[in-house]
């Protein structure tokens, strides 16, 4: 009877400081994910009968050539970005690592753009990037790069405004991956530098041969999360372009969103929420076997 | 001789990087600067070059107008309320199941570990229409729990905080259990004290993810008495289509509280930022 007792009383313990974790986990992370696949499966405007369509959501997509752009142009934002972020992460790290004065007022300045919301990292820019009042003409003409004629269209024009999405995109969450590389170089053992500089390796040798090679890990790491944030894209792209010029920078939930939200068609813009479910699932799955075999050596 | 020509080229090629380090730091710094100078002019003022936003006359009357005549006060306390609450419960609810899940043995245990594992697969962001649903399902759109529940049923934190608490000496635990302390004594007496430092990083995280979520309020705010800022923000801003001042001072108004933050807070944010990289 007593163990019995005991037992009952070690059940209601767990179930009282796990229940209330498990029950929002469950009912706001997990079951959102079982019942979109259900819902991807009908029509559905959200209100009213679901109507059973089987794979037709499925099948569907593939011709939606508005689904291949959206598509294409997150793709085409990853394949900017997430290089750029990368490359530019470590520059930054490399330079706030330097023994300086600055040291400390470089890391603060270069995350500082990090810590704004999107809505207003995406406002700052359109007004920079604005033309005839923007910051950034204002500034090329005070310099004389462009005439004063001559407005350079950021917002409007094809390939400039990918200029513009990608900048911002660097400017605004760089400092997240600058960080990693800091606190990675700062694990690199002085020692090994000092003994390469006596073998008189100069500071370009040892920046490609020891520090470079030796943050490889990180290079990794950082790499994966900027694929996964850049197919995530959504805030800044829809803030600043609106998907625009003529939806030739929509992302991918920028259309899925438009589909459910403006369009009411649920069970379609859930049937495409899991492509980039499945690709964002893939990319992490990648990341955690990557760190798990990184922890081990 | 040589080695000396040498040392003098090392020493310009430091001095130049200084200078080029500096000038990216004022590069991202000036998009913000721009805006605190904006805020700070007087309405209506004949911009000929860009150098003028940054010239004197200043006035602060700016802010007091956007907090006395707009819904910018109303969104700041929506963001602070929903920032707050959800920080508070995502602490103390993934503390509390971690706390079983490392600390308690029972059978299952991995099973539930297991499972809240999953969660760190599941991108919010792809799933956010069939989130839609199911909040709708509860007839939670357009309300505060609506707004908040998604935001701490995260799994994140809890993975990190059975890392942490996986690290606690048991030897600890028994003691309190020798001296007649259940679980609860244990939890509040030894383990929460001993995790402060763990805790005050997930907070300013949850804090910091919270107040700048869009997303998720995009969809779930419908009415404006509901907005945060990033959502309330971008509607009061298009309102105005050739003034500068108002839109950006209120753009302030919804940053200076993170960038004060950040300033205080530097280093648990440089720590948080290096565990999620390091733990997943």
């Amino acid at each position: 009877m007593e163990i019995k007792k005991k037992k009952i009383r070690l059940f209601l313990t767990i179930t009282g400081f796990i229940f209330p974790f498990l029950a929002l986990y469950t009912l706001f992370t997990i079951w959102p994910v079982v019942q979109g696949v259900y819902v991807s499966f009908h029509r559905w405007s959200l209100m009213g009968k679901l109507d059973f369509v089987g794979l037709d959501n499925y099948s569907r997509f593939l011709g939606d050539k508005n689904f291949v752009g959206a598509m294409l142009n997150t793709l085409k934002f990853v394949i900017i970005t997430a290089p750029s972020m990368v490359v530019v992460a470590l520059m930054l790290a490399l330079l706030a690592n330097r023994e300086s004065r600055l040291k400390k007022v470089l890391r603060i300045s270069y995350y500082l753009p990090s810590v704004l919301s999107v809505a207003v990292a995406s406002f700052i820019a359109q007004y920079m990037f604005a033309p005839y009042r923007g910051f950034i003409n204002g500034f090329l003409h005070s310099i004389g790069t462009l005439l004063f004629n001559q407005e350079l269209q950021w917002l409007q024009d094809p390939s400039l405004v990918w200029v513009t999405i990608t900048s911002m995109t660097v400017w605004w969450t760089v400092g997240f991956s600058m960080m990693l590389y800091l606190s990675a170089l700062q694990d690199i053992s002085p020692q090994v530098l000092e003994s390469a500089e006596i073998d008189g390796a100069n500071s370009r040798q040892r920046l490609f041969h020891i520090v470079i090679p030796l943050l490889k890990p990180t290079t990794y790491l950082v790499s994966l999360l900027q694929l996964i944030a850049c197919f995530k894209v959504f805030g800044q792209i829809f803030l600043i372009t609106g998907g625009g010029p003529a939806s030739s920078t929509r992302p991918m939930i920028q259309y899925i969103y438009e589909t459910a939200f403006t369009k009411g068609r649920m069970g379609y813009a859930a049937s495409m929420s899991y492509v980039l479910f499945f690709v964002l699932v893939l990319l992490s799955l990648v990341q955690q076997i990557m760190q798990k075999r990184s922890e081990k050596v | 001789m040589i080695q000396h020509a040498g040392m003098k080229k090392a020493r310009i090629g430091n001095a130049s990087l200084t200078i080029i380090s500096g000038m990216i730091a004022i590069i991202f710094l000036a998009p913000i600067l721009w805006s605190l100078a904006v805020s700070l002019q007087v309405e209506g003022r004949q911009i000929t070059s860009i150098w003028d936003w940054f010239k004197p006359p200043y006035t602060l009357q700016n802010y007091p107008d956007i907090i006395m005549n707009s819904e910018v006060p109303l969104w700041m306390f929506n963001s602070l309320f929903i920032a707050v609450v959800a920080t508070l419960l995502t602490v103390f609810l993934s503390a509390m199941a971690a706390y079983a899940i490392a600390k308690i043995e029972f059978r299952g245990s991995r099973l539930i570990f297991f499972y809240f594992l999953l969660g760190l697969m599941v991108p919010g962001e792809a799933t956010i229409v069939p989130l839609f649903i199911t909040v709708n399902g509860f007839d939670l759109i357009d309300t505060y729990p609506g707004l908040i529940f998604p935001a701490i049923a995260g799994s994140m934190n809890l993975i990190i905080m059975v890392t942490f608490l996986r690290g606690i000496p048991n030897e600890l635990i028994e003691a309190v259990k020798i001296d007649g302390g259940n679980h609860l004594t244990i939890f509040f007496k030894i383990v929460l004290p001993l995790s402060k430092a763990v805790l005050s990083t997930v907070s300013i995280f949850a804090f910091i993810a919270s107040w700048n979520n869009y997303l998720w309020p995009l969809l779930c705010a419908m009415s404006s008495s509901k907005f945060t800022l990033p959502i309330g923000i971008p509607t009061f801003a298009g309102t105005y289509t050739v003034d500068y001042v108002k839109p950006l001072t209120a753009n302030m108004v919804a940053s200076i509280p993170m960038i004060i933050l950040y300033i205080i807070f530097e280093k648990q944010i440089v720590q948080g930022i290096t565990m999620t990289g390091v733990k997943g």
